[in-house]
């Protein structure tokens, strides 16, 4: 791609985002008509441009199964089973309406029926991956294993119907350590993700926005 | 001690299958306690008068959602029988399935199953709305119902629906369900803005996440805690369906959980003493 379009690439990719950002913040800390108008209108732009990106999705998903397909690479029977139930799929929905009985039946037989024995299928894993885990090698392992056995029986019905005081000893423990480690993580994770936005704004995160000579 | 030999992942998974076949083919009827929350859920709903209108909206994936479903189909079969009125108000693409899918579970739709409600008189589902966020989604529905939505999910527009014609604004709504992850939204704006009772039929991590807004909240925001939550709740209303199920398979799973780690642990040592011999 010549030089011209990859700098024009670079730098109106910066632009929407500083244009955004700003817009978005005007809109949040200034209360003029005009910013709030500006704001409203970006963010419908927004989601709009967003529905574009289920378009690109199909059509990358399409350019490699289709190449897949015919050089006939690894797994292709299952990248000809998604190209075709898509093609099937889409012009379906269409003529049907996505809120018909037919669709909605076929949806909740297929899509939703999959997704929930997926994570169904979690249950017999974490068993498994329970019995090579879980093994006491330290002290660290043992609190781990002792706290995992001692959650699950104090979460039992068997165990807190006739002693009731288990369950209030896991709902102490899920409400006071369990909570403020998990908040921790997701402060840390929420720190992260601004600190790494400003280095992504400022170009120091190489190949971020196609900048170069980052740190 | 003899070296004991490692067990294969599908060894274990076979166990956990005849586990979870025990309680279906066999109910336990595993005893559970009740949750002051969830009579106070209960009670709620059977303080509504007839005629009182509630919505059952939010935002969340269906497969995540099942968790929810005991309660919310209990609850469902509570107000068709107290003669309570129903609005469904997706704001996630797949949230209409999972709202049919819990009224066709309840069972109360008059011409399909002979139940006590009649569609468009008792009970309305309503398409999908999108927006660019659940709050602004939330607060343009409560301010004006029939500008934010003009058809319902058949594509009838709802204007020609008599329990549509009751209702414009949060003004006519009595109680709003959230059986979804989705709730926070629902507390920023029902709640806190448009001071509308709102209950949670919540999953297990939402209510270990979101609890605090009952704090927050007394008397406005309740929430049931996942299956066992359900469980409770169909208890109450006098139901036994998938709630008292996933209870049995707790049962019978926690202690095949508990037992394959002892096994690990033995296992370990067993072999740790070989080698040392």
């Amino acid at each position: 791609m010549s030089r011209t379009v990859t700098y024009i690439r670079i730098y109106l990719a910066r632009i929407i985002v500083i244009v955004g950002c700003l817009s978005i913040l005007a809109g949040y800390f200034l209360t003029s008509p005009e910013t709030a108008g500006l704001s409203s209108e970006l963010q419908l732009w927004s989601s709009a441009i967003s529905g574009f990106t289920l378009f690109i999705g199909l059509i990358t998903i399409f350019a490699r199964y289709i190449r897949s397909v015919m050089n006939r690479e690894q797994n292709w029977p299952f990248h000809l089973y998604c190209l075709i139930v898509i093609i099937l799929w889409v012009p379906f929905g269409f003529l049907q309406g996505i809120y018909s009985d037919i669709y909605q039946t076929l949806y909740l037989s297929t899509k939703i029926t999959l997704h929930i024995t997926i994570i169904g299928m979690m249950g017999w894993f974490v068993v498994s991956a329970m019995y090579r885990t879980f093994r006491v090698r330290s002290f660290r392992t043992a609190v781990l294993a002792i706290l995992a056995i001692a959650m699950i029986f104090f979460n039992a019905p068997y165990l807190t119907t006739p002693y009731p005081v288990f369950g209030d000893v896991s709902y102490w423990l899920l409400n006071n350590p369990q909570m403020s480690a998990s908040r921790a993580m997701v402060i840390c994770g929420g720190i992260g993700g601004v600190i790494l936005g400003i280095r992504i704004l400022l170009g120091l995160e190489r190949g971020a926005l196609r900048m170069t000579g980052g740190e | 001690m003899a070296k004991m030999p490692e067990l294969k992942s599908e060894h274990i998974w076979i166990v956990v299958t005849i586990a979870f076949l025990i309680p279906m083919l066999r109910p336990l009827n595993t005893p559970f306690p009740m949750s002051d929350v969830t009579l106070e859920i209960y009670k709620i709903v059977e303080s509504l008068p007839e005629g009182s209108i509630v919505v059952m909206g939010g935002g969340g994936v269906f497969a995540f959602d099942i968790e929810s479903s005991p309660g919310m189909i209990s609850c469902i079969k509570q107000m068709a029988r107290k003669g309570i009125k129903l609005i469904a108000v997706p704001l996630w693409s797949e949230t209409p399935q999972f709202h049919k899918y819990v009224i066709d579970a309840a069972r109360v739709d008059k011409d399909k199953y002979g139940g006590p409600w009649k569609y468009g008189e008792d009970y309305v589902l309503l398409p999908y709305i999108p927006g660019p966020s659940d709050e602004v989604v939330l607060d343009s529905f409560l301010r004006d119902i029939h500008k934010t939505v003009s058809i319902d999910l058949a594509g009838t527009p709802i204007d020609q629906l008599p329990l549509m014609q009751k209702v414009h604004s949060y003004k006519d709504i009595s109680l709003w369900f959230c059986p979804h992850w989705g709730f926070v939204p629902v507390i920023r704006i029902v709640v806190a803005k448009y001071n509308i009772t709102s209950i949670s039929f919540a999953q297990s991590a939402a209510y270990a996440f979101f609890s605090p807004y009952m704090y927050s909240y007394p008397g406005k925001v309740y929430m049931t805690n996942g299956y066992i939550g359900g469980a409770q709740y169909e208890k109450l209303a006098g139901d036994k369906g998938l709630g008292h199920m996933v209870i049995d398979s707790y049962t019978t799973l926690s202690i095949v959980t508990v037992a394959v780690i002892i096994l690990g642990n033995i296992t370990m040592l067993s072999r740790m003493r070989e080698e040392e011999k």
